[in-house]
């Protein structure tokens, strides 16, 4: 069994103002293995801040299971559930040092003054705090005081590290900087982690397994380059990354390939998990960068209708067939950038076009 | 239809049991819904019925109200309602129009001496209620200093003097236009420039601008100021009883029904008269005005206030407010000089007699106030914040009527209040305690875990063995019944220390500790008063009246009346039980709490609370009450709840969290408001004036009696007494508290007089 397992949770909330109820969280399974990195990822309204309050044990299940290493922990209050939470506000504790505000956990746990000292300065260390142990939070950047928050929680040894987009208050670089330390110091101590954001590349970068969720429910869950390559349903494809949606109809199976008519050609696609027969329609994938725009005659023509140089990228609106479709270019590729009215033939990456399953 | 009707039946009772979850948090709800029923609703309540009932026979009757339309009465009644409106009308358009150009002056017209002239616009909130008014009856009065010294007026029967309804307008005026200018202050300095800067540069000229943009947008703030003080003045007592000259109005009406006629049919209809208007104001106020407010608190700092550089803008408004504040100065200079004057307007020689004579014969009163005061101040504070931190922070059905109960207690008239206290505690309020009996019974038998026919044979066995207690031992007195009280309390505490879980048996025992020394000190309680009190009187003079009276504050603690022991029991018992192992320990538990609690609350005639000290603390504590809650709310609000799951999730419960992360963030705004809610207390006279006794006397009572005996220089002796008494507590809050903290701001708008 899985070290946290969410079982069929459901979350209702009494409407704003008026009866009726909004299901915030609808049926969510889940399981996380242990020293796992996991991401709830979705839009806004998703539900997946719920979802991580419910395992916290801020807000209490309407109905369902949230069993962590065996037990059932869904009617215990947050203070009895041994997980730390790193909050999106950081929520630290403005009239408390640095010190103190680490060592809060620990001494309501009544440990020891010397093993307190000794666990902080450890934990200052890995967050590259050491040194700032009597500052009030408010003399603190806003990178320290989100390692302040972490190290509060990580200090605690909980048995899952709750993560509510601690990044999203920071700067894009210091984001960026953070990111990397986030996933340096979870795999160093091997701490079960469940992070939320609707940051994509975020969830990219940090997650073993991405949950992508939306209007309460699960949409996928998968290895980051599963979600991305082989998303389960247009939504997730359309959330993470940008996607071309094509609709054609397979011609014929060649082992493990299909060969499928759209935009007025032929293409030759790998064959999905559900095998397709001839005949049958299916709606694909392409994602921008799988566009390749230097095809010779036996490429698709196309008209460039827009085209946004972007600096390293180059962005371009395709009309192929009938339909418009979006293509990026790296800009080393090409010394030219293509003027909008240009007639240009094109063709597809033969790996990365992808079927969406039925 | 009638499925959703049951499960919002049940969602709401599941609410309860969250709260539930957390004894203490369900002991304060409790216990804050119990205080806010006994002290606001009951007497309102009974306000309200007892206009419909002969004083005398019982029966019902609509005679006061009937006078609105008898020929022989209702030309003086609809006089009396006439001027009241009138009085309020103009007391509230005139103080609103003064606070705004107050507060225009203040932040847009580059005014020196920023702080010291926000300080005294307003020094009036925290004087007495009526020491405006003598100082305006020492300057402008018969013999005033400005009107008969300096200007040689001869005021003869018939001449426009400081007595009437114009008069007491003015007077009004300069007691309340400060809370307009605070309301008004706020809203302007929360303007965005940034609107007044769009409409300059679409070309529009500052005068232009102020009509057509920044008037408008402070609508809200002006309707807000407006309505409040229009309850504040039909709300005062003070001022109408010493300046209403032929006129008379609702409020003194009411005190003359009481305390002349000894009427309380007409006392209570004349309130409920009075009632409808501030009432519907006060609803008015908190469910329209406050929801229409255009100014947006975006958090974004704006680029600083504009000024105003226009002279024909800038300087009418700059005169009236030097001219507003030079004439408080001279108003307050007044009473301090006066205090120190032999006979104002004959014999103007310094004199220090005023003071020995207050002193004297007032020593007494000094004392009781501020010692009823500050008793009343912490209990305000508390209630306010635990009222305070439910309606914030926590999801119930009822929030909404006990956020609303608890800011009553300010916005009802004081007179109505007092009588409400008379006409509730004359006896003890059965039905009342009834209620209250109820709500923690059943929240007892919720956290029993039994099956319901064992919940009814306990609780059943348990009521009945107390009341059957009660009436056996009932001719024996108090003491006895505390004895056996005693006896059955020590006995729950063993039980709680055999059936406790091992882990809670020291805290289990600590709590129970609480009622027992409630109890302990009860019985043992009259034996140092008496001592003291003998001690004293060998002491002759001055110091046997302070002693003796000094005596009497420790029966203020040791001496509660029983029925609050009862609930004590019941609250504390009610957590210990739910700690207990479940089954056999829990119901022998219960039986024989309800036993003890029984025979406790409902014995004898000590809820009869009128005469008592506690009955004045009550009604301090009611009074005030808004100003805390308010004060707590704002503060709760600002801060961030995910510090408090912070906490939680970090391993510390409910308790500790509120102990070691929301205590210390709100303390500075809950000192602060400790601090007013005692200046409130020092300077309430409406609520108050039917409830003081020969033995708990108090200063503003004392004033009215001395400005009514023509002893004008010793009210002023007295009134600067009770300036100074305030103004010593707020200069000690500064001191301690001014280094540890920086405070903010807090809102005193609220339940003045």
């Amino acid at each position: 069994m899985a070290y946290l397992s969410l079982q069929n949770l459901v979350k209702k909330f009494q409407a704003r103002g008026g009866s009726g109820e909004v299901l915030a969280v609808d049926n969510v399974s889940l399981d996380i293995e242990q020293g796992e990195f996991v991401t709830l990822l979705g839009p806004s309204g998703c539900g997946k801040t719920t979802t991580l309050r419910l395992i916290a044990g801020f807000e209490f299940p309407t109905s369902g299971h949230i069993i962590l290493d065996g037990k059932d922990v869904a009617p215990l209050p947050p203070d009895k559930r041994q997980m730390s939470m790193v909050f999106q506000s950081y929520a630290i504790f403005p009239h408390l040092s640095v010190f103190e505000n680490i060592a809060y956990g620990l001494k309501i746990k009544k440990m020891s003054k010397e093993d307190i000292r000794r666990r902080v300065a450890q934990v200052l260390e890995l967050t590259e705090l050491t040194g700032l142990e009597n500052r009030a939070p408010n003399q603190l950047s806003g990178g320290q005081q989100q390692r302040v928050a972490l190290a509060r929680a990580l200090v605690m040894e909980p048995k899952v590290l709750l993560l509510d987009e601690p990044l999203s208050n920071l700067d894009a670089k210091l984001r960026e900087q953070m990111r990397v330390e986030l996933r340096r110091i979870q795999s160093q101590l091997g701490i079960t982690s469940v992070y939320v954001t609707h940051d994509q590349v975020e969830a990219m970068a940090l997650s073993d397994k991405i949950v992508v969720m939306n209007e309460g429910r699960i949409e996928q869950v998968g290895r980051p380059w599963e979600v991305y390559r082989h998303p389960a349903n247009e939504f997730v494809a359309n959330f993470i990354g940008r996607a071309n949606f094509v609709d054609g109809e397979v011609v014929r199976v060649e082992g493990d390939r299909l060969v499928v008519r759209a935009l007025g050609g032929v293409m030759d696609i790998p064959q999905p998990d559900a095998p397709r027969r001839p005949g049958e329609p299916v709606r694909l994938v392409v994602r921008p960068e799988a566009i390749r725009l230097d095809a010779g005659a036996e490429g698709f023509p196309a008209i460039v209708r827009r085209s946004t140089y972007l600096g390293e990228l180059i962005e371009y609106d395709l009309e192929v067939g009938g339909q418009l479709l979006i293509a990026t270019e790296s800009d080393v590729v090409r010394a030219e950038v293509y003027p909008e009215g240009k007639a240009i033939s094109i063709s597809f990456h033969k790996n990365a076009v992808y079927c969406l399953p039925k | 239809m009638n499925a959703g009707r049951t499960n919002t039946l049940v969602r709401r009772l599941r609410e309860y049991q969250q709260i539930a979850r957390d004894p203490v948090m369900m002991t304060g709800l409790l216990a804050s819904s119990a205080f806010v029923f006994f002290f606001v609703v009951w007497p309102l309540l009974r306000v309200a019925w007892d206009g419909f009932f002969d004083y005398q026979t019982g029966a019902f009757s609509l005679e006061y109200f009937g006078r609105y339309f008898d020929p022989y009465f209702a030309r003086h009644s609809w006089t009396t309602l006439r001027d009241t409106m009138i009085m309020g009308l103009a007391t509230a358009a005139g103080g609103t129009l003064l606070g705004f150009i107050i507060a225009f002056t203040f932040v847009r017209c580059n005014f020196p001496f920023k702080r010291v002239s926000h300080a005294l616009s307003l020094v009036p909130t925290i004087s007495p209620p009526f020491a405006i008014a003598i100082a305006v009856i020492l300057l402008f009065g018969r013999s005033g200093l400005v009107t008969h010294k300096w200007l040689g007026i001869d005021f003869t029967y018939g001449m426009n003097d400081i007595y009437g309804l114009d008069g007491l307008v003015f007077v009004q005026i300069i007691t309340f236009f400060p809370v307009a200018y605070l309301i008004i202050r706020a809203m302007l300095e929360r303007l965005d420039p940034a609107m007044e800067e769009a409409a300059q540069s679409l070309g529009a000229s500052k005068l232009h601008i102020l009509r057509t943009v920044t008037l408008p947008l402070l609508l809200p703030g002006f309707a807000g100021a407006f309505l409040l003080l229009f309850v504040e003045s039909l709300a005062d007592l003070g001022n109408p009883l010493l300046l209403t000259g032929q006129r008379n109005v609702l409020s003194t009406e009411i005190y003359l029904a009481v305390n002349g006629e000894y009427n309380q049919q007409k006392a209570a209809a004349l309130s409920l008269v009075l009632l409808v208007p501030t009432l519907t104001v006060f609803l008015v106020q908190r469910y329209w005005v406050n929801k229409r407010s255009y100014v947006s608190v975006t958090g974004k700092p704006t680029g600083g206030q504009l000024s105003i550089k226009e002279w024909y803008i800038r300087w009418p408004f700059t005169i009236i407010t030097s001219l507003t504040l030079l004439l408080v100065i001279a108003l307050y200079l007044s009473i301090a000089v006066g205090s120190f004057t032999k006979l104002w307007g004959i014999d103007f020689s310094f004199t220090l007699d005023n003071y020995l004579i207050a002193f004297h014969r007032g020593i007494e009163a000094i004392l009781d106030t501020t010692f009823l005061s500050a008793v009343a101040t912490p209990i305000a504070g508390v209630l306010g914040m635990v009222i305070a931190f439910l309606v914030v922070r926590k999801r119930f059905s009822g929030k909404e009527a006990l956020d609303f109960v608890s800011n009553l207690g300010a916005a009802v008239p004081g007179t109505i209040l007092g009588i409400g206290f008379i006409i509730a505690f004359i006896d003890a309020p059965w039905p009342a305690v009834m209620l209250v009996f109820l709500a923690f019974l059943l929240y007892l038998l919720n956290a029993v875990e039994a099956s319901r026919k064992q919940k009814l044979i306990v609780s059943s066995i348990g009521i009945v063995a107390g009341l059957a207690l009660a009436w056996t031992f009932a001719a024996w007195g108090a003491w006895y019944l505390a004895m056996i009280g005693l006896i059955l309390a020590l006995a729950l505490a063993l039980i709680a220390w055999m059936g406790a879980q091992p882990s809670h048996r020291r805290t289990l025992l600590w709590l129970m500790m609480i009622p027992v020394v409630g109890l302990i000190l009860f019985i043992v309680g009259p034996y140092p008063t008496q001592w003291v009190a003998e001690w004293g009187r060998s002491l002759g003079g001055n110091w046997a009246k302070i002693v003796t009276s000094m005596s009497e504050w420790i029966d203020v603690f040791t001496q509660v009346p029983l029925p609050a022991h009862g609930f004590l029991l019941l609250a504390i018992g009610g957590y210990a039980m739910s700690r207990l192992k479940a089954g056999r320990w829990r119901l022998a538990f219960t039986m024989m709490l309800l036993g003890a609690a029984t025979m406790l609350i409902f014995t004898g005639k000590p809820l009869a609370l009128v005469g008592s000290s506690y009955i004045i603390i009550a009604a301090y504590s009611v009074r005030s009450l808004p100003a805390s809650l308010r004060a707590g709310v704002a503060s709760l609000q600002q801060i961030d709840p995910a510090i408090e799951e912070a906490s939680t999730s970090l391993g510390a419960d409910a308790q500790v969290t509120f102990r070691r992360v929301t205590l210390p963030l709100i303390a500075p705004a809950f000192l602060a408001g400790l601090i007013f809610a005692f200046a409130r207390h020092m300077t309430s006279l409406s609520a108050i004036i039917f409830l003081t006794t020969p033995k708990w006397k108090i200063l503003t009572v004392l004033i009215l009696s001395e400005v009514e005996q023509g002893g004008l220089n010793i009210a002023t002796a007295y009134s600067m007494i009770v300036i100074l008494i305030v103004l010593a507590a707020i200069g000690l809050f500064y001191f301690f508290m001014g280094r540890a903290y920086k405070t903010d701001q807090v809102d005193i708008t609220m339940g003045g007089g």
